[in-house]
């Protein structure tokens, strides 16, 4: 059991995991970095995607490339509403409220997309150019599987470069560390925050496409556990620090995957458990997080 | 150039500025000196619209500005250089810099500037791609500075420049502030001691508790008992 | 003193009015009344933690679990024990052939969820504000992990049925009583007083000499305490229980109420309870009507961000005009000016 092209397997699996979780992370360590945000309703944005990429390609029959630039088009424009509608009027409250605000947010999203659909889960077929299964001595494969890991490695690239290299990035990581400041070098500070909540969103919802071609499984409330593991990500890998939560994202993905992989089947059901487990480890031992700046207390 | 009218500026409701009044012409230097909690920083944060006055008018350039929002006033040429740096610690000096000129869309001539600032600061273009977390000190202040001339200003306020440095590079910077003025930038400097920038200004205020004092040419000012007693520590 | 009067008379006259309505009512109502007691209890107890002491905590649903599976096992029929595989009690609960009465039950429950809450409580309390809030939602999803996969004690995911029915009228009302003045004796207690400080100002509050760790950990306990109360009474309520029952949608709705009702208040809390069920049972012939499945869950949600962006400090609670504005808040009051 314990072979090579087994560990591979997993690991690929794993890895997989980790690109889903790492893209989550980018949006809500970018919002949480100047907000001081914990979106919960980040993880809506994943179902909503999935279910768009499910009407629009499936059931209207919309080619594939349009069906992509819509779901990223709809999330993003999910996550300007969601900026207008829910959050600007919380700026500069405690904390808690909003995160408070963020998961009735959710759970909006969550039952109306139950109203909507229904509340059983949807079959989620891998689109058929994508399925074609590969196999090799060490690896088994289908295009999908290649199809997740390259689109997000090109996401998260790019998204490391906006952040590191244009001015709108520069601004955001300016406005991250101090916001007034940031107002004083006549930085639009609402634009900024708007721009974070467009990308994140889109790419959240990108990535609910990834999980239904992956796990060929999506229902109304798939988002919650993975937007809150993403969550966790972000915060093992370091609160506010783009880098940190590609890493958390994967140290957490194959850190589920291998666990469950390697423990006696039995354990299989801990899986979520695991994941917290980490969370409340990483938070007493490193609560920076692995590559995380010490956060600064804001009094 | 910049015109406070009777400014009232309150911390909920404890007034931390008075009814002040505080005039800054075309091409001075403007210093405005008190002690601690005089309320300078709050009249320059009013000035730039990080703060709101209760009452009372801002005008800029005949403009009333008093209810116009931070970044529209950069766009104008006011600027504002915080108190204790107020540089962004993990961006590298060059993004630092760049940030400055956020709002102009002239890519060229902001890059033009930019090497005119490095010229200016040579430790600075030395330490280019250096997180301005590492800087000295004085390092930052030019940084500080840097960053505020990166706008193009037409008003600087300093919010005490000289906090925490080393006599030598006060001077340095003090030579600096002239020399920025010569340029043809306006500049509105607070401070809380007193000998240097009255040295420098064209036109001097002192606030206590948030009420203007005295004010004056720095002649004047100096020649004042109490200014000797307390800010000059003769 | 007087005040201590007042909760007696006060609960002298409760009970006489649950005396007349337990005859006059139908059970249909009688079940709802029970709920809002339960409910009232899990809200109060919340309370303590989330609105005297300022720990946004997200794991009661976790708390309730360990009190509902702890008194549930306790108290299940020796008889039926074997049919329904659920092991026999060990020598130090009363032995095998042991089977508890209610009262200690809710007892043990109560005080074991008390002991969860101290030992996560210990590492966790010590996060700043929201990350208490994950990690404690991730403590209750442990909690529900246990019991899916602790099958010789849980049953697993299909959960315990045939719970013996104990719990009613009084018994649910007695202890939202008890706990009421618990609280209500704590919150007005030198106790209480250092709780509200850690809230308003944990540096200040250190400074005036309180250990915050202390007091966090105290409240966080006796809310826990309560918490598995209500649980124990919610299991012997609804005579069954599954594992996935006390996940978050079970926390979401205590802290609607709460926050509804309003943070930080003694009324607050109840209020909410009885509001949202009301609110719930009104809606539920709907909802089954015209298959709508979530829209009582969506009217919840919508309710809370109402309140959220409104009215924040809910329906019992009055504005509080901060003494110390927060830099923060100043800075961002720049860019609330609509233009």
């Amino acid at each position: 059991m314990l072979s090579l092209s087994y560990f591979l397997q997993q690991s690929m699996n794993g890895v997989i995991l980790g690109c889903i979780y790492a893209l989550l992370a980018l949006g809500m360590t970018v919002v949480y970095g100047i907000l001081r945000l914990i979106n919960f309703a980040h993880g809506a944005l994943i179902t909503l995607g999935a279910f768009c990429v499910y009407f629009v390609f499936f059931r209207l029959g919309f080619p594939f490339v349009a069906s992509i630039f819509l779901v990223l088009g709809f999330g993003g424009l999910m996550g300007l509403i969601l900026d207008f509608v829910a959050y600007r009027k919380l700026r500069g409250g405690p904390e808690v409220a909003l995160l408070i605000t963020s998961l009735g947010f959710y759970t909006f999203i969550e039952n109306f997309t139950k109203l909507l659909v229904s509340p059983q889960p949807y079959a989620f077929k891998t689109p058929a150019f994508l399925a074609t299964l590969y196999r090799t001595p060490f690896l088994t494969f289908r295009i999908v599987d290649i199809f997740i890991i390259l689109s997000s490695l090109a996401i998260m690239l790019s998204f490391h470069f906006f952040v590191k290299r244009t001015k709108m990035g520069i601004a955001m990581r300016a406005t991250s560390e101090n916001l007034e400041i940031a107002n004083l070098m006549g930085i639009e500070v609402n634009r900024v925050i708007s721009v974070a909540f467009v990308l994140g969103s889109a790419i959240a919802a990108f990535t609910g496409f990834l999980w239904g071609a992956k796990y060929g499984q999506i229902s109304y409330d798939m988002g919650f556990l993975t937007g809150v593991k993403a969550f966790v990500a972000v915060v093992v890998g370091g609160v506010g620090s783009v880098p940190g939560a590609m890493l958390g994202g994967f140290v957490l993905g194959l850190a589920e995957i291998l666990s469950i992989a390697f423990l006696p089947t039995r354990f299989a059901e801990y899986r979520d458990g695991i994941v917290f487990a980490i969370l409340i480890l990483v938070l007493l031992v490193r609560p920076s997080g692995i590559m995380g700046m010490k956060e600064e207390v804001r009094v | 150039m910049l015109k406070l009218e009777r400014v009232t500026v309150k911390y909920g409701v404890i007034p931390a500025v008075w009814e002040l009044n505080l005039e800054v012409r075309e091409g001075q230097i403007v210093a405005l000196l008190g002690a601690n909690g005089a309320g300078k920083t709050t009249t320059l944060k009013t000035i730039v619209g990080v703060l709101r006055p209760a009452s009372g008018r801002i005008f800029y350039n005949g403009r009333d500005i008093t209810m116009l929002p931070a970044p529209q006033r950069v766009r104008m040429g006011i600027c504002l250089v915080p108190e204790g740096r107020g540089i962004f610690n993990r961006l590298t000096v060059r993004e630092n810099l760049l940030l400055g000129a956020y709002h102009r869309k002239d890519q060229e001539e902001v890059l033009k500037d930019l090497e005119e600032v490095y010229r200016l600061f040579p430790r600075l273009k030395e330490r280019e791609d250096q997180i301005a977390g590492t800087l000295s000190g004085g390092e930052q202040q030019m940084l500080a500075i840097g960053r505020g001339l990166m706008s193009r200003p037409r008003l600087m306020l300093l919010d005490e420049p000289s906090l925490g440095l080393a006599p030598l590079i006060v001077r340095e910077l003090y030579a600096l502030i002239r020399n920025i003025r010569e340029n043809g930038v306006t500049i509105l400097l607070v401070e809380q001691s007193a000998p240097m920038a009255i040295g420098i200004a064209d036109y001097v205020y002192v606030l206590e508790t948030g009420v203007v004092k005295i004010s004056g040419t720095p002649e004047e000012v100096e020649s004042l008992e109490e200014v000797k007693k307390v800010y000059l520590g003769g | 003193m007087r005040k201590e009067l007042w909760f007696v008379i006060g609960g002298l006259v409760l009970f006489g009015a649950l005396f007349v309505a337990e005859r006059t009512l139908n059970r249909y109502i009688l079940h709802i009344l029970v709920l809002m007691g339960i409910y009232s209890i899990a809200t109060v107890s919340l309370n303590l933690t989330n609105g005297y002491t300022g720990l946004f905590s997200l794991g009661h649903a976790a708390f309730m679990a360990i009190g509902a599976y702890t008194s549930t096992l306790l108290t299940f029929p020796v008889s039926l024990r074997e049919a329904y595989e659920l092991p026999r009690l060990p020598w130090f609960l009363g032995g095998p052939d042991a089977s508890w009465p209610f009262f200690p039950a809710l007892l043990v429950g109560g005080a074991l969820a008390s002991c969860a809450a101290l030992l996560v409580g210990a590492p966790v309390l010590r996060l700043r504000g929201h990350y208490l809030s994950v990690a404690s939602l991730g403590f209750m999803v442990i909690v529900v992990t246990f019991a899916k996969t602790l099958k010789n004690i849980t049953r697993g995911p299909m959960g315990i049925s045939a719970i013996p029915l104990y719990t009613n009228l009084y018994w649910t009302f007695l202890w939202l009583l008890i706990t009421v003045y618990v609280v209500w004796r704590i919150v007005h207690s030198r106790f209480g007083r250092a709780m509200m400080a850690i809230r308003d100002d944990e540096t200040v509050a250190q400074v005036l000499g309180i250990y915050p760790m202390k007091y966090k950990l105290f409240s966080f306990a006796v809310g826990a305490f309560f918490a598995g109360v209500a649980g124990g009474l919610y299991a012997h309520f609804t005579k069954a229980i599954r594992p996935f029952e006390f996940s978050f949608a079970m926390t979401f709705q205590i802290v609607v109420m709460l926050i509804v009702g309003g943070m930080g208040t003694m009324s607050g809390p109840i209020v909410g309870a009885v509001l949202l069920l009301t609110l719930r049972y009104a809606l539920k012939p709907l909802e089954e009507h015209l298959r709508l499945y979530g829209f009582i869950e969506l009217v919840y949600a919508l309710l809370l961000i109402l309140v959220m962006l409104w009215k924040p400090e809910g329906l019992m609670g009055r504005k509080r005009t901060a003494l110390r504005e927060r830099k923060e808040e100043k800075a961002w009051a720049e860019f609330s000016i609509p233009r």
